[in-house]
């Protein structure tokens, strides 16, 4: 190695950066050439001057503070981003719309069920039952046709073990309702029923002043059963019914 | 999120003072160089889910020196040469001596560094202060290694340089 490559590789050699080879054969011409021995001293000792003379800053400490803010602060934005996607509000009024689908109509069920209590009591209350006093299909059916113009499915509502006492012609939520009264034992229930032009009455069990009350829905009408029966004698009652309902023919 | 954000700060906060530091070096005064790193703190914090390596300061020191590079880019009017603290006012003593003292050889130092372009400055921080290896500022540098090494002797050779002409006009004076 001459002087001339040794001045190539002086710096990556202070560096640290040659490899054992190089090294060796360096350190060979070094040995031998006490001008560039001379010259690694120089570099050694500006080296060390730098070192120790090199401005060398430290963060003013409100940095420290400045810099936290900053980055929450971007993580707060980076949070909230998504609020400035559209799709986000159609997202939110989808799920308003469900949220009400769901809570709105068992609410409506809720509602009507309390005026069915109402009634209920109402008639237990002015000893006023049945306008009609029969269980005849055929004498009910066409009474109910002629006072609220539709006829409930008759054959279906029959339950055994209890007597239907007759039929009154009632109101819910502002329209004719056929009110059915059976007795069970010394218990009166009432089952009320309209046809489901304003929308089908969503399924439900309330208890309502003492009073079990059952709702649910099918093309033919709108049922709302009131009882004051143990939970699973009404329970029996309301699935002999919808079975009815749902299978046989009107 | 709130988890990632313990983490970055627990992995990058404290190498505030190298970034600072390099920060400095780069763009100049106090001001400037905590806007430099604020920046940087940003974008590391946009970028840190692609941080995949251990070594966080070199990490955050490469952010620290690209946003310095926009940085400067963007204040075209600044210049590229800064002005170090110490090297404001160069008092040589009365009697100027051939053997100047530490004191003034400090501020030759400095303002001898003040003088060298961006470029120099930035891989004589890298190198010298942060210890960077070539490996390490070729990549970080986007450079070849031949021209880490190149780059390097020179900005040591202008150092010199500098020093030389600043005790030269020092003398002069």
């Amino acid at each position: 190695m001459n002087c001339e490559e040794f001045d190539h590789l002086l710096d990556p050699y202070l560096d640290r950066e040659l490899d054992p080879g190089q090294i060796i054969r360096l350190e060979q011409h070094l040995s031998d050439c006490p001008v560039c021995r001379s010259l690694v001293q120089e570099c050694l000792d500006f080296r060390s001057f730098f070192r120790s003379n090199a401005p060398v800053y430290t963060a003013p400490p409100r940095l420290r503070t400045s810099v936290l803010a900053t980055v929450r602060r971007e993580r707060l934005k980076s949070e909230l981003a998504f609020l400035r996607r559209p799709w986000i509000y159609a997202a939110a009024v989808l799920f308003l719309g469900l949220a009400a689908l769901t809570i709105l109509i068992p609410d409506n069920a809720k509602e009507l069920s309390g005026q069915a209590v109402a009634r209920y009591t109402q008639s237990l209350a002015a000893d006023h039952l049945v306008d009609i006093a029969s269980s005849d299909q055929q004498v009910l059916g066409p009474w109910f046709a002629a006072k609220l113009n539709f006829t409930p499915p008759l054959a279906n509502l029959q339950a055994t073990g209890y007597s239907l006492l007759g039929g009154r012609a009632d109101v819910i939520q502002n329209r004719p309702a056929a009110a059915l009264v059976y007795q069970h034992r010394n218990s009166i229930v009432t089952l009320f029923c309209w046809p489901p032009n304003h929308g089908l009455l969503a399924n439900g069990n309330h208890f309502i002043k003492g009073c079990d009350v059952y709702t649910w829905g099918n093309a033919a009408c709108n049922y709302i059963v009131v009882s004051k029966l143990d939970k699973h004698e009404t329970d029996a009652f309301v699935d002999s019914l919808r079975a009815r309902g749902e299978s046989g023919s009107y | 999120m709130r988890q990632n954000q313990l983490f970055f700060e627990e992995l990058l906060l404290p190498h505030l003072d190298g970034a600072y530091n390099l920060a400095r070096w780069l763009v100049g005064t106090d001001q400037d160089a905590q806007t430099v790193v604020r920046e940087a703190y940003i974008q590391a914090w946009a970028e840190f889910g692609k941080f995949r390596g251990t070594d966080a300061r070199s990490w955050l020191l490469t952010i620290v020196r690209n946003t310095a590079g926009t940085w400067i880019r963007a204040h075209s009017n600044h210049s590229r040469t800064i002005q170090f603290p110490e090297a404001r006012d160069v008092v040589l003593s009365d009697k100027p001596s051939l053997e100047p003292s530490p004191e003034e050889r400090k501020r030759e130092l400095h303002q001898a560094l003040s003088r060298l372009p961006f470029e120099f400055r930035e891989i004589l921080a890298l190198r010298e202060i942060e210890g960077w290896s070539y490996g390490l500022l070729a990549s970080a540098l986007n450079l070849p290694t031949d021209a880490v090494v190149s780059r390097l002797s020179e900005a040591r050779l202008r150092l010199r340089q500098e020093m030389t002409e600043v005790q030269r006009r020092g003398l002069r004076e």
